[in-house]
């Protein structure tokens, strides 16, 4: 079953057309890439997606929701989570903290509750916790627990940003570019947590990725994109060995 | 470095992380009750002072320091705390009661002027609420049935169960208990998902968004609860000069309460006590400073504002963390003496493989 359909969306800024009339379905529980050279406009598909930019045309489903103009805070609310390219972290905070924001779309609490810290609050505040601590468990972050974003290597930071998305509890995870700024262990450890997200927490995952190598293995779709345009969608050796793909990245 | 070894997960939740911190804050509760004990009278209405400051301080912090949205019309909201509480006692309400309905309705009034000015951020932020702290100054002067316009209008004495609370002794335990009141509503905010929200729009409104989080109610919750606070110090402001007047409540007490915050250091509960000590002494340190240099510069008409002009600037250069990032700096030095590093707080430059933004 499709998870999230796009139909024929755009974009353009100024003159740009940074994503022209792009359709494709991410089917639930699968790890969905898409690839494209710079400027391609698989962030801005990621944009659309959270509703931080509006379509210009076409339409967005989520579950069978019309999500195409919905608030950008209600994407979250109704199950998508994400990452970004270059971290968008609260960076004065620890990465416990994060992870408690993370957790905020499952408050039961309100302003009044918690002005007072009511028992409820303390309770709430326990379980997030806890839900905290699984996910620190999973990505091997609790060395880093109490520290400030700040002081952090960028290679953490973009675990703590996976982290942070998994503590909303999504079922699908938008994840862009995971592996820049990693090294190659970290991305290969990458691979093996991206398993663990799909099969163990059963959350569908999809992914802006430069690496081949990961796209490859972790792949089940690929989409690839050039200039705004699809060029290609299919199994990942499907889409390696396009023509069109290639000529994309090697130029002509 | 002090490291703390945390055994449970309610040691993080709790307001205590461990028992020196409860000796500590039990110390400084024993010697604000023994104050009076000490003081004579002046000092004491000065504390008192202190106090109402840190609760408005409290408010602005939660606005300014861990919801990132500048004020620069603070002193509206203590005006109008002040106004309605001595209105409210003026047709004869209990005290209590008109304490607490003037700082529900400053709240009301901050929350609903948020509503147009949330839209707006930085620079343009404090210019709005610059224009909303003349509107209510005009009213002010010009609304004459309600607050006396020019003339004034006097603050009827508190009483509590026929207790007279305008003897300073009580007023400085009213001022005190409200403060520690306000405090705690604070600490816990921010240990629970209405604080964490605003801490996630200071530091990324994109992310926050995409966590869920409703930026315009987030910012309006944040501005409702500043006002309240920054309203109830107003109540108490009021009984601390006896007789309103539009003039005490100008830009200049706006800047005095930003002064507060950034010199407490933003970002921080204890900078607000800080800050508020430091802008409680400030008049009297520029009055000695008038009396101690030569007439030609000390009878200077704009000092006041000046000084609290450069000391804000110059925080903001140099100190961004405020008296209270000094004070862990210092205390780290000595921690660490010999052996202190002086880059420990210097900020770490990360690079990235993808530099291009947006
Ligand atoms: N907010 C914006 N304003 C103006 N132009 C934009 C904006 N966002 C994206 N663009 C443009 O849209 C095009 C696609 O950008 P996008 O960030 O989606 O590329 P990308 O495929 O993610 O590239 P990269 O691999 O470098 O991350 C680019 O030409 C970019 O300059
Ligand atoms: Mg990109």
């Amino acid at each position: 079953m499709s998870l999230l359909v796009a139909e024929g969306i755009s974009v353009s800024f100024g003159g740009v057309k940074a994503v022209q009339d792009v359709s494709f379905s991410i089917n639930e529980g699968e790890v969905f890439s898409i690839v494209g050279p710079n400027g391609a406009g698989k962030t801005t598909i990621f944009n659309l997606i959270s509703r931080i930019y509006n379509t210009t045309g076409g339409r967005l489903f989520f579950d069978g929701v019309d999500i195409t103009r919905v608030p950008a805070h209600s994407i979250a609310h109704l199950g998508i989570a994400r990452t970004f390219q270059n971290t968008e972290l609260f960076d004065r905070e620890t990465v416990l903290k994060n992870l408690l924001i993370g957790a905020h779309i499952h408050r039961t609490s309100n302003v009044l509750s918690d002005l007072f810290f009511l028992p409820g609050v303390r309770r709430q505040e326990l379980a997030f916790r806890k839900a905290a601590e699984d996910v620190i468990d999973l990505l091997d972050l609790r060395s880093y627990r109490d520290q400030v974003i700040a002081n952090l290597p960028y290679g953490v930071r973009k675990m703590v940003e996976i982290a942070r998305a998994l503590c909303l509890k999504p079922r699908l995870l938008l994840l862009d570019e995971p592996s820049s700024g990693l090294n190659p262990e970290e991305t290969e450890d990458l691979s093996f947590w991206l398993e663990d997200i799909v099969e163990d927490l059963g959350i569908t995952v999809a992914m802006v990725e430069h690496d081949m190598k990961l796209v490859g293995q972790a792949s089940d779709r690929v989409l690839a994109m050039a200039d705004g345009k699809v060029i290609a969608l299919g199994t990942p050796a499907e889409v390696q060995t396009h023509p069109e793909v290639l000529r994309a990245y090697l130029g002509d | 470095m002090r490291y703390l070894k945390k055994t449970r997960y309610l040691q993080d939740i709790n307001l205590f992380k461990h028992n020196g911190q409860r000796f500590w804050y039990g110390l400084l509760l024993l010697v604000m009750c023994l104050a009076p004990l000490g003081l004579d009278r002046f000092l004491l209405g000065e504390l008192s002072l202190v106090y109402i400051y840190a609760i408005a301080g409290v408010g602005l912090m939660l606005l300014v320091g861990y919801s990132g949205q500048v004020s620069l019309g603070h002193a509206a909201f203590l005006a109008i705390g002040a106004y309605a509480h001595a209105y409210f006692l003026n047709l004869g309400w209990p005290f209590p009661l008109s304490l607490f309905t003037s700082m529900l309705l400053t709240g009301l009034i901050g929350g609903l002027v948020a509503i147009p000015v949330l839209r707006m951020s930085g620079i343009y932020l404090a210019v709005a609420t610059l224009a909303f702290a003349v509107i209510v100054e005009q009213t002010l002067t010009h609304w004459e049935s309600v607050t006396g316009g020019f003339r004034g209008m006097l603050v009827p004495k508190p009483e509590f169960f026929s207790a007279d609370l305008n003897a300073y002794i009580p007023f400085y335990y009213l001022c005190g208990g409200v403060l520690i009141l306000v405090m705690l509503a604070g600490l816990n905010l921010l240990r629970s998902p209405t604080g964490r929200a605003m801490v996630a729009v200071r530091d990324s409104e994109t992310s926050a968004q995409s966590m869920g989080i409703n930026l315009a109610r987030t910012k309006s919750t944040a501005f409702a609860i500043s006002a309240g606070f920054t309203g109830l110090a107003g109540g108490l402001f009021a009984h601390k000069i006896g007789y309103l007047a539009p003039d005490a409540f100008t830009l200049l007490t706006s800047i005095q309460l930003l002064l507060m915050v950034v010199v407490g250091g933003l970002g921080s509960m204890h900078g607000v006590i800080y800050g508020a000590i430091f802008i409680g002494l400030l008049p009297s340190g520029i009055a000695v400073f008038r009396d101690a240099v030569p007439p030609s510069i000390g009878q200077i008409p704009g000092l006041e504002p000046g000084v609290f002009g450069l000391i804000l600037v110059l925080f903001l250069i140099y100190e961004p963390l405020g008296i209270y990032g000094r004070w862990q700096k210092i205390r780290l030095y000595f921690e660490e003496f010999p052996l202190y590093r002086r880059s420990t707080y210097k900020r770490q430059k990360t690079y990235l493989r993808t530099e291009r933004l947006r």
